[in-house]
């Protein structure tokens, strides 16, 4: 039925060999080719007409905290009785270690009846070395079943979903995925994210709404063990923050002039915390929505105010020297200084970022760091950037392609990994433990289950290390059970992150979703893109630094100048036109 | 230069007081080259020391020529990994297998382009050539692979590809100055055959050339990774490098795409605890062999090359 409406679009894209490269040509070379190889195989006819699988009874024992939102163990029946095959193409890891030998392979095998044979490529799944190689499978037509931990961006799922190349899921997804389902009623937005503009499902999703990840982007910290000496308190204000590293600088706590009063590196930007004090700013790519129009930060006025308050605290060195060039293992050098600190605080994802993690001593250095609550700026402006859409759901996951006869198995084969028992045996192996009553959680509430040990050594060939369809919403990360011998990081970081900064989320409606392009649409976008957000990133840092000075009208001018150049304007209609499809 | 004049005027091999320019150009000269040796040693030694040491000193940069806290826990480690043991094992089984076929392969191009008898010659050269500057692409070339049956084979990253043109192109040059056509000519009068002289005269002469050959073709074998990246879907034929490629590569990700921090750590850790000793064990073979072929290599890169 779609078919029709498909044709031109597609023929279209497949001659717009830009961005996507290899992708969009080995489309094409598929489209010609299709009596070349076994690509041209087909679901089975019937592979719908087996009845719709549901829910298995509750398992018993297993305490939940009440009003929890999340994946339940259930009592769970193999999906095949005859042996079935299926080759499924896997990023290599050192953690799985051999697919073929790993014990969550053998479990699963065992459980399901679903025999898989494996095909790694190398890389981690989302780099451009998988890519290459996988590209060239499709390109040549020797496709597997289905691709697992492959992440293809929705654009390249739209592609070949509309080139039959990757299944629709929909029909199999409506009877054959119980899990999914109720996933998807946990999480209202889940449809919205996962479908194609064509409305297509085309890969398996899976979910992992890591609570505190909504809010890295806001995230800094503050060493409060200095406030206390200089005798400040927390500050709230962008003058008071200015003020609190002005005494850090003055009483110079590291001695010797060593004090970096406040520091960062180059992969954790700057303006998603400080830009927040004057308008909304999510941090590349940078893009807003404001009453359904799609906008940019990096133009506005209040973003010229943002770079003058950075410009004036980089001037007083408040700020350190390196603060765009630092790489990791330079911030971390900082951050362990072995004869005491030396900053006073830091713009980083969590603590480990900044220093080696010592969980055991209860006045570890890292304690002394806590997470800041966004500042308010001279308009009142107080934003914490929260991330509704980009973290929680991600798409492909699995991938099944034309090749598979039997997507129905392998779409009840992924809903069986969303069960309480197979997500925890998937990622963190088998040696579970689930709690007893009054066990406390990263939440503080009541926990669900714990493992004694999670590391690289203990789950080596043992886990799937998180390429597999996993339901993790955000109650069930935070029922892990803490250690109260050995307390993580978890617990402080979950509880800084709800009291600090989700109190100032923006609301959702201002957040640019993840959106699915047209090919010849997503090989603008990647390009324009990243222009633009060199011509920002390094405009800013010359802003901050003081080599452009952001008073001066004619040099600011000059700057949104080249942002236009470059095509913020055919940008922004690309976006536009993307959301309002994502919107429906 | 100066020297040389004087050993020539006075005609005795004695030795000479050296003027002041010379003991300049000496310091200089020393000092250059020693600065050069320290820039490409140190790394070396760097690496070294840092798979001796405990990954936490290494980390907080307390390393910075000798081990800190001496360790071999990153060697036992890498044990632990079979896909690490069975790399190594391929490498060497790559590097070696590769080395011996490009080579034979190149001498038997190389010999017949050298002669001035061999009709076509001309042609077969620009083919040849051709080669150097055009390629088929990677999804032409991946396709032919794949109908060949070598797809996933050890063969893909042995035979695709094995010929280097410019090492033919240098033992042509090799053969070229080093085996005049006389000796082909007194050979042939002698009731030799053409594969007799090959085999009989040509080769027990050729042995730097050869050196060199193997050497070139077993160091990229030995370095050499996207063949095995676009041929290999299966993990008991991967390459050493390939996994080096992976512990390095699990270096640079971006935080805020890891939704994890527990596996944020974990990558850390291996990383930390397996790059430096990868490294260290990646470069070992080619720096053991090196030595030995030295000698052939000095002598036979330039001999083709120069008199070309």
């Amino acid at each position: 039925m779609h078919e029709d409406i498909r044709t031109t679009p597609v023929k279209r894209r497949a001659v717009v060999a830009g961005a996507l490269g290899i992708a969009a040509a080995g489309g094409s070379g598929l489209l010609s080719g299709c009596s070349s190889g076994e690509a041209a195989a087909g679901a089975a006819p019937d592979s719908l007409s087996a009845p719709p699988t549901t829910l298995g009874q509750k398992r018993t024992g297993i305490i939940y905290p009440p009003g929890y939102v999340g994946p339940v163990a259930r009592e769970r029946r193999a999906i095949v009785t005859e042996p079935a095959t299926f080759t499924v193409v896997v990023p290599q890891s050192l953690t799985v270690g051999d697919w073929e030998k790993n014990e969550f392979t053998r479990w699963m095998e065992q459980q399901t009846g679903i025999r898989i044979q494996w095909r790694q490529v190398a890389g981690k799944g989302n780099d451009a070395e998988t890519m290459t190689k996988v590209n060239a499978m499709i390109a040549a037509g020797d496709v597997p079943d289905a691709f697992l931990g492959i992440t293809f961006t929705r654009s390249q799922l739209y592609l070949y979903g509309a080139q039959n190349l990757f299944v629709d899921l929909n029909p199999y997804l409506d009877k054959y995925a119980p899990n999914l389902h109720q996933a998807m009623k946990d999480y209202p937005e889940a449809r919205k994210l996962m479908v194609a503009p064509d409305k297509g499902i085309y890969s398996f999703p899976d979910i992992n709404d890591c609570y505190h990840c909504r809010a890295s982007n806001g995230r800094a910290i503050l060493n409060t063990d200095w406030l206390r000496k200089v005798g400040l308190d927390m500050p709230t204000t962008t003058d008071e923050f200015r003020e609190v590293l002005t005494a850090f600088k003055k009483a110079d706590l590291a001695g010797g002039g060593k004090t970096i009063p406040f520091g960062g590196y180059k992969d954790q930007p700057l303006d998603t915390y400080f830009m927040n004090a004057f308008l909304y700013n999510p941090g590349e790519p940078w893009l807003v929505v404001d009453d359904g129009k799609v906008g940019v930060t990096y133009v506005k006025d209040e973003w010229r105010e943002g770079l003058k308050y950075l410009h004036d605290l980089y001037a007083d060195g408040l700020l350190a020297k390196d603060i765009f060039t630092a790489n990791e293992d330079q911030i971390k050098r900082y951050g362990d200084n072995p004869s005491g600190p030396i900053l006073g605080g830091a713009r980083v994802y969590y603590w480990g970022t900044l220093m080696t993690l010592d969980l055991v001593d209860p006045n570890a250095r890292w304690r002394q760091y806590q997470t800041m609550e966004p500042l308010k700026g001279p308009g009142g402006v107080q934003i914490a950037p929260w991330d509704y859409l980009d973290v929680g759901l991600e798409v492909s996951t699995l991938v099944v392609t034309r090749k598979c006869r039997r997507p129905d198995l392998l779409v009840r084969w992924a809903d069986y990994q969303m069960d309480l028992e197979v997500v925890l045996r998937s990622y963190a192996g088998p040696d579970i433990r689930w709690s007893a009553k009054g066990d406390k959680g990263i939440n503080g509430k009541q926990s669900v289950y714990g493992f004694d040990s999670w590391n690289t050594d203990a789950t080596k060939g043992k886990t799937w290390d998180q390429y597999g369809v996993m339901y993790r919403s955000g109650d069930f990360r935070l029922a892990e059970r803490v250690n109260p011998k050995k307390p993580t990081f978890e617990s402080p970081l979950y509880e800084q992150t709800r009291d600090q900064l989700f109190p100032f989320k923006q609301p959702m409606e201002q957040q640019f979703p993840p959106v699915t392009l047209e090919a010849d649409q997503a090989a603008q976008d990647a390009e324009i893109g990243l222009n633009l957000k060199g011509e920002v990133t390094s405009s800013m840092a010359k802003f901050v630094t003081g080599k452009l000075d952001p008073a001066d009208d004619g040099q600011w001018n000059d700057y949104k100048n080249r942002i236009n150049k470059i095509g913020l304007q055919p940008y922004l209609e690309i976006q536009q036109a993307a959301y309002e499809t994502y919107q429906g | 230069m100066a020297t040389a004049t004087e050993t020539a005027l006075t005609g005795a091999p004695a030795p000479v007081r050296e003027t002041r320019s010379d003991r300049i150009v000496m310091i200089c000269n020393y000092t250059a080259l020693g600065l050069f040796t320290l820039a490409v040693l140190y790394p070396l030694v760097y690496v070294v020391s840092a798979s001796l040491s405990d990954p936490k000193n290494v980390v907080s940069g307390k390393v910075w020529l000798w081990p800190v806290g001496f360790s071999l826990e990153a060697f036992k480690a890498i044990f632990d990994y079979d896909s690490i043991v069975s790399g190594f094992g391929n490498s060497v089984i790559y590097a070696i297998g590769g080395a011996l076929i490009a080579t034979a392969l190149t001498l038997l191009a190389a010999y017949p382009l050298s002669r001035r008898g061999l009709p076509g010659k001309g042609i077969i050269m620009a083919l040849f050539v051709f080669t150097m500057m055009f390629s088929g692409g990677l999804i032409p070339t991946y396709l032919v692979v794949d109908r060949l049956g070598l797809l996933n084979t050890r063969w893909a990253i042995i035979l695709p590809g094995a010929l280097a043109v410019w090492n033919m192109i240098i033992t042509r040059t090799f053969f070229q100055s080093t085996i005049p056509e006389e000796l082909a000519e007194a050979a042939k009068v002698d009731g030799c055959t053409d594969f007799g002289f090959f085999w009989r005269i040509v080769l027990p002469l050729s042995k730097p050339i050869i050196a060199v050959n193997l050497l070139f073709y077993a160091v990229a074998q030995w370095n050499s990774w996207f063949s095995a990246l676009i041929y290999l879907t299966n993990e008991h034929l991967f390459p050493l490098q390939m996994v080096l490629r992976q512990i390095l590569i699990q270096n640079n990700f971006d935080p805020s795409q890891v939704r994890d921090t527990a596996e944020l750590i974990r990558m850390k850790e291996l990383q930390e605890q397996l790059k430096y000793s990868l490294i260290v064990i990646a470069i070992i073979p080619p720096l053991l062999i090196y030595p030995f072929v030295q000698k052939h290599f000095v002598k036979g890169a330039m001999v083709g090359s120069l008199k070309g």
